[in-house]
Formats: structure tokens, C-alpha cells, sequence
């Protein structure tokens, strides 16, 4: 538990991570993502609550917990005169980090993520992608038993995006556990065994992705623009399950042909059937989208 | 990321401390000689200044030294108090406030006492670095009357712990980085003033004199003029005391300091 001075940021919580698989915790800004994983990661205290990663308490035994972890946090921080590969060794050296087979670490990473031949750049010459690389690398520099992953994709295009992916799917295939906060669906459902979602500090909802949509709502949505369609609506709400967010209208079931017969004899306007998301959950369970 | 990930051990506190220390000076030396040459260049100018210029008019002695022999301590004491105290607030609040270094050293084993105690020492050896500089331009102006001079750096670094301390009590509450200006012209400048810096403190009107002697700086002044000049021009004839008063204040001073700015970090 996390209290601000009115606000309880994070509250009853209650997650198990296994080792090697990965679990994304979903939800909107502002919604404890980040102080959770601040919490996990052992750089915030928790007021309340029992928390153990990796077998220890992270606040009492603060060290021993981070000297485990790998940690890619939101704000990248450098020292930006300084060059690639010394950043790595001085980012090492606050884990007691040095010598021949440190700097053979510190290569055999920058290969990892593409980094390979930058040694000698100055951190600000590199691009946004090139940076968030060399976080992970940095995050990797320890052989952590678990990555901690704030929102490690935000504000980068989809390319970096889709190679950012890659770059965790493999570690997860090297047995790595991972934690990771995320606001994009399809980063969750792409990568995590487990999905937690989190909403204004409390987890309300967590199963594998696929289940998550099974649980709550039917395989098919058909999606459309719900301006003049109001008595459709609620006429079409009697025999399935239909919700309203804004402007636009969605009706869920579990028979895709009954969807399109449905777009087929109403004037629906842009129209769309398609198989039901995260976020179609995340809209059911909070009353809200994601970007709120 | 191979397979069998070891088991990795926190390191231990001297560990952690050097690797804060050791990111300092990485950082810091980058850029060494634009960084060390005012250290060298001012005390050469205002000693000048003061041999040839001022001096000339200055026509009696002070604490039995001419002018600018008078000075030449002091200005070891200015050095070591300035750049600890510019490192300890504007480089302090830079790096918590804009460059957010301190949330990625966070994510490491460092406590938040590593990352203040290490950041302490290094504000030390600044102060030992320009002390030992200036001590050199001194040695060339035939200032360092006294062998034992060569316990200038170390004192330069107990005075630099000192100013650190109080800096970081001044950073720990300051929510605005302009606020420093009122630190250094209301704080520091008139300290200097009133410490001894340009003429013996006895010399002070309404009984500030014994208004010097709680200021740390005074203390420092001293000791310097103990070991640069000598006891026999040291400006009260108790200055043997204040080397002790420098290394309490250096233990006091530094471990409040630390303590709330562990507390800043934490919100």
C-alpha cells in the first residue's frame, strides 16, 4: 500500500510472479502502475502491506533486493557528457561492478541490443530508440533474476516499438522473469503470461490474456458510430451485451455471423466486426479508455 | 542473461561509496581543466592584485603579516568553502530536480545514504583539490611559512565536508534553484566578511567578534593561518583549538546534511 497525503495511490494489490514468465500490469495514467513498480523495485517504501521479490522484503533489505533486479525505469537518466561505455561502468560499479569480465558483460550487451561499436559515443548523440536499447542493456548489466520494466515503450515509434518487443521476448525465452507497466494493450497481450489490470490503485481484474477477454466478455464486437442509433442500441442491448463509450457504440456475442447480419441490415455508420480485445475489457471493467 | 543467473551479493558500504565518489569524478573530470583552471588563475590574480596593487597602500601589519601575507590563508578557506558549496546546491539541486540522476542511481543497490554520504566525500576532495592548487600559487608567492602546510588538502577537505553539510541543509528546503542567490549573497558573502577573511575579527565593531566565533568558517580561517603562517600570526591565541571545533563541525554538520537530503529524495 502507497499513501500520498489524500490520495492512496496504490491498494490491496495482491500479485504472485512466478519465475520466468512475464506479467504486464495494465492500466491508464495515474492509476499506481508506476508506484508499484517504484515499490517492487525497492526506491519507494510502502506504507502498508506485506511485499517480498526474490525471497526478501524490498525496503528493509534495499540493497540486497536491487543488487538482484534490473530496473528500466520511465525517466532516462545518463550522464549525458559522458560516453556509452562509460556510463555502463559507472551504472556497474554502484553494483560493485569491475574488471576483465565486466567489460566483456558490457560488450557482449551492447551487441544484444545493437549497440555494438557505440562505446565511444556521447550518450546525448544517440537516438531515442538507441537510448531506450542501452537502458535495457544498463537494467542487464547484473544478470538480474528479475527485470522491472516501467512503461518501456511509451513515446517511441511503432518500429522501436515492435524491436523493443523482440528484445524482451527473447530474455523471456532466456528464463528472465519480467515485470512490466504498460498503457498499450497489445504490449501486454503480445508479451505477458499473466495481465494484471490496475485502476486507481486496485487490481480488478487478472488472469493469462486470452482468459481475461474469455471472463468478461463475449469473442465478437461489432463497433460503430452510435450518433442517431440510440433505440438500435438499446433494442440490440436486450438480446446481447451492449455499451456506449463517447461517440462509439459496442455490441458484443459470441456468433461472429450474427454481428455482420446485424452491420448488414442497419445503417450503421463506420462499422467495423472484430475479435474482442484487452482494451474492450479494460473499457467494460472501468468505464474508461486507457488514454484517458 | 546467461541461463544460470548467479546470485548476485549487494556490495558492501565502501563499495557503494566509492562507486558514488567514482561517478563524480568521471563526470566531473570530463571537463577538468576548464573546471580546475579558476582555481588556480583567481588566487594568482587577487594576490597580485593584493602584492602590488592594494598592498602598497596598506601601511601596518596584520597578525604581524604584511597585507597580502594576511590573505593568503583565507584564500584557501574561500576555495574549499565555494566549491563545496556550489557543488552541494546548485549541483545537488541540478541533479535532483532536472537530470533526475538520483532516480537512476536509486534503481541500483544504492541507498539513499550511499548516494548523499559518497556525493559528501567527493564535495571533500574538491575542497582537497583547489585547496592543494591555491596552496601551490601560495608556495610560489612565498606564502607557506611552515612545514606543516602540507596538511592544507586535509584540511581544505574538512572544510569542504562542512560547507557540504550546510549546503545540503540549505538544499534539502529550497524548492526553487533562484533561491540560491539568497544562500550565497545573504549567507556565504558576509560570512566571509565576518570570519576574519580581510581583517582580524577582534577588529570587529559592537562585539561581532564573539559573532565570528560560532561561525564554522572562522574556525577553518584559522586553522589554515596555523599551519600557512604560523601560531605566532593566527588571529586569536586560542586558534589551537579550532582544528578540533573544523573536525566536529565536519562530522556534525556533514551527517545532518545527509540525513535531510535522504529525506528530500524520498517524496
Amino acid at each position: 500500500m502507497k499513501r500520498y497525503a489524500a490520495l492512496t495511490a496504490v491498494d490491496s494489490v495482491n500479485l504472485r510472479i512466478p519465475r520466468g514468465t512475464c506479467y504486464a500490469l495494465l492500466g491508464p495514467n495515474g492509476a499506481g502502475k508506476t508506484t508499484l513498480s517504484k515499490m517492487i523495485a525497492a526506491v519507494l517504501p510502502r506504507d502498508g502491506g506485506q511485499m517480498e521479490v526474490l525471497g526478501f522484503d524490498p525496503w528493509i533489505e534495499q540493497s540486497e533486493v536491487k543488487a538482484r533486479l534490473g530496473v528500466v525505469m520511465q525517466s532516462e537518466v545518463f550522464d549525458e557528457d559522458l560516453d556509452v561505455r562509460r556510463n555502463l561502468e559507472i551504472y556497474g560499479g554502484f553494483f560493485g561492478l569491475r574488471g576483465a569480465a565486466f567489460q566483456k558483460k558490457i560488450q557482449e550487451l551492447l551487441k544484444f541490443v545493437q549497440l555494438e561499436g557505440r562505446d565511444d559515443d556521447a550518450v546525448q548523440a544517440l537516438s531515442g530508440g538507441m537510448r531506450r536499447r542501452l537502458m535495457i542493456a544498463r537494467a542487464l548489466l547484473n544478470d538480474p533474476e528479475l527485470l522491472v520494466l516501467d512503461e518501456p515503450t511509451t513515446g517511441l515509434d511503432p518500429q522501436v516499438r515492435h524491436a523493443m518487443w523482440g528484445t524482451l521476448r527473447q530474455l523471456k525465452q532466456r528464463g528472465l522473469t519480467i515485470l512490466l507497466t504498460t498503457h498499450y494493450m497489445e504490449e501486454a497481450a503480445q508479451l505477458a503470461d499473466r495481465v494484471g489490470i490496475l485502476f486507481k490503485g486496485k487490481l480488478i481484474a487478472e488472469d493469462a490474456p486470452r482468459n481475461l477477454i474469455s471472463e468478461h466478455l463475449p469473442p465478437w464486437v461489432l463497433e460503430f458510430d452510435a450518433s442517431g442509433h440510440e433505440e438500435t442500441l438499446v433494442a440490440l442491448g436486450a438480446e446481447t451485451l451492449a455499451e456506449r463509450h463517447g461517440d462509439r457504440a459496442f455490441v458484443f456475442h459470441r456468433d461472429e455471423a450474427a454481428l455482420r447480419r446485424w452491420v448488414g441490415e442497419k445503417a450503421f455508420g463506420a462499422a467495423v466486426v472484430r475479435s474482442t480485445s484487452l482494451e474492450d475489457v479494460f473499457l467494460k471493467l472501468t468505464g474508461r479508455t486507457l488514454d484517458e | 542473461m546467461s541461463d544460470a543467473a548467479p546470485a548476485r551479493r549487494a556490495p558492501s558500504k565502501a563499495v557503494r561509496l566509492r562507486a558514488v565518489w567514482y561517478r563524480h569524478w568521471k563526470v566531473y573530470s570530463k571537463f577538468i581543466v576548464a573546471n580546475a583552471t579558476p582555481a588556480v588563475l583567481e588566487p594568482t590574480f587577487f594576490l597580485l592584485a593584493v602584492g602590488f596593487g592594494l598592498g602598497r597602500y596598506i601601511h601596518r601589519e596584520f597578525n604581524g603579516l604584511e597585507y597580502d601575507a594576511y590573505m593568503a590563508p583565507a584564500l584557501l578557506a574561500m576555495t574549499s568553502m565555494y566549491t563545496a558549496a556550489f557543488e552541494a546546491s546548485y549541483g545537488t539541486f541540478i541533479r535532483l530536480r532536472y537530470q533526475k540522476a538520483y532516480e537512476g542511481m536509486l534503481a541500483t543497490p544504492l541507498t539513499r545514504h550511499d548516494i548523499f554520504t559518497g556525493e559528501l566525500l567527493w564535495c571533500g576532495s574538491k575542497g582537497l583539490l583547489f585547496s592543494s592548487i591555491v596552496a601551490l600559487v601560495l608556495l610560489a608567492f612565498g606564502h607557506l611559512r611552515t612545514p606543516w602546510a602540507v596538511l592544507v588538502p586535509a584540511i581544505g577537505f574538512l572544510n569542504s565536508i562542512v560547507f557540504a553539510g550546510i549546503s545540503y541543509l540549505v538544499t534539502s528546503w529550497v524548492k526553487n534553484i533562484n533561491h540560491f542567490q539568497f544562500y550565497f549573497t545573504i549567507g556565504l558573502t558576509p560570512l566571509g566578511l565576518l570570519s576574519g577573511l580581510v581583517f582580524p575579527v577582534r577588529e570587529l565593531p559592537y562585539g561581532l567578534e564573539y559573532a565570528a566565533y560560532a561561525t564554522p568558517l572562522f574556525h577553518t580561517i584559522e586553522t589554515f593561518r596555523l599551519v600557512v603562517s604560523g601560531p605566532a600570526h593566527t588571529s586569536v591565541a586560542w586558534a589551537w583549538a579550532c582544528p578540533l571545533v573544523l573536525v566536529t563541525m565536519a562530522i556534525v554538520l556533514g551527517a545532518l546534511g545527509v540525513r535531510r537530503m535522504k529525506g528530500r529524495l524520498k517524496a
